[in-house]
């Protein structure tokens, strides 16, 4: 079974930014889990968020199936009339993935939640 | 577990994964390979297996199978299914949610080989020990 958890910060999404959701995933994001992954970006859109921030700070492997659901965020949130999405991400493994799929090009990485915030909030 | 030659036949099922990720580590561990090389390796395993499971057929069984070859400094992993290889598409936009497992099994591993035919697909990953690598030791069994 792996190893995994996802769950929503919701200090860092005050009433400053209501459209703001952060969510904080850790462990080994594979395909066994990443409906999860998209159910709970599916659910924040359709909450009303548009300023997405996904902290994969914990995350320890990362797959092909959930760099696809995340690449599809940005699409979702485009369908949805617009939105950002921010990614959190000092592990070297997980960075080396977004560069061979070419997804360092399409979505903002940060090396910090706070830093991923900020740069949201200042968008829209 | 021989690292020279060893098979595991794994149900055709997600839950699954987690299970070929160790057992590649495992056996790449006990190869010799250094950390770096390994989790490339695993990396690798992990997509084939994905592919398998996702887009592939198990056996009359529900399996998919397994298997490790080593020859010299060369570690072989070999995911064999009964599903029929369809080369996916080109991907049409960056934000596309599929497509991607092969270009990451491509950089990861030093060699990948697909061979399909109607009704079985075979994929070969490879990853060589660099020579001042001097392997773990091997158990017996």
């Amino acid at each position: 079974m792996t190893s995994f958890f996802i769950f929503d910060d919701v200090q860092l999404a005050d009433e400053s930014c209501p459209d703001l959701a952060v969510l904080v995933v850790g462990g080994e994001v594979d395909y066994e889990v990443s409906p999860q992954l998209r159910q709970r970006i599916v659910h924040a859109i359709r909450a009303g968020r548009r300023r997405l921030v996904l902290d994969l700070s914990d995350v320890t492997f990362i797959d092909s199936t959930a760099i696809g659901v995340i690449a599809g965020a940005v699409a979702k949130l485009e369908d949805a009339g617009g939105g950002s999405l921010a990614v959190v991400c000092a592990h070297e493994k997980v960075l080396q993935v977004f560069r061979i799929t070419a997804l360092d090009s399409v979505i903002a990485l940060h090396s910090s939640r706070e830093e991923a915030v900020s740069a949201l909030a200042l968008t829209g | 577990m021989s690292v020279d030659s060893s098979e595991l036949h794994i149900p055709a099922r997600r839950s699954e994964l987690a299970a070929a990720r160790r057992y590649a580590g495992e056996v790449a561990t006990a190869f010799g390979l250094d950390s770096e090389s390994c989790y490339e390796f695993v990396y690798a395993v992990n997509e084939a297996v994905t592919n398998a499971i996702r887009h592939g057929a198990a056996d009359e069984h529900g399996m998919i199978h397994l298997s490790v070859h080593a020859e010299a400094d060369r570690l072989t992993f070999t995911v064999r299914d009964r599903g029929t290889f369809v080369t996916p598409v080109a991907e049409g936009t960056a934000t596309s949610e599929c497509g991607r497992g092969l270009a990451l099994m491509a950089d990861l591993a030093d060699e990948v080989q697909l061979h399909t035919e109607p009704g079985s697909t075979t994929v070969r990953l490879s990853k060589a020990r660099s020579p001042e690598c001097v392997p773990a030791r091997i158990r017996g069994g």
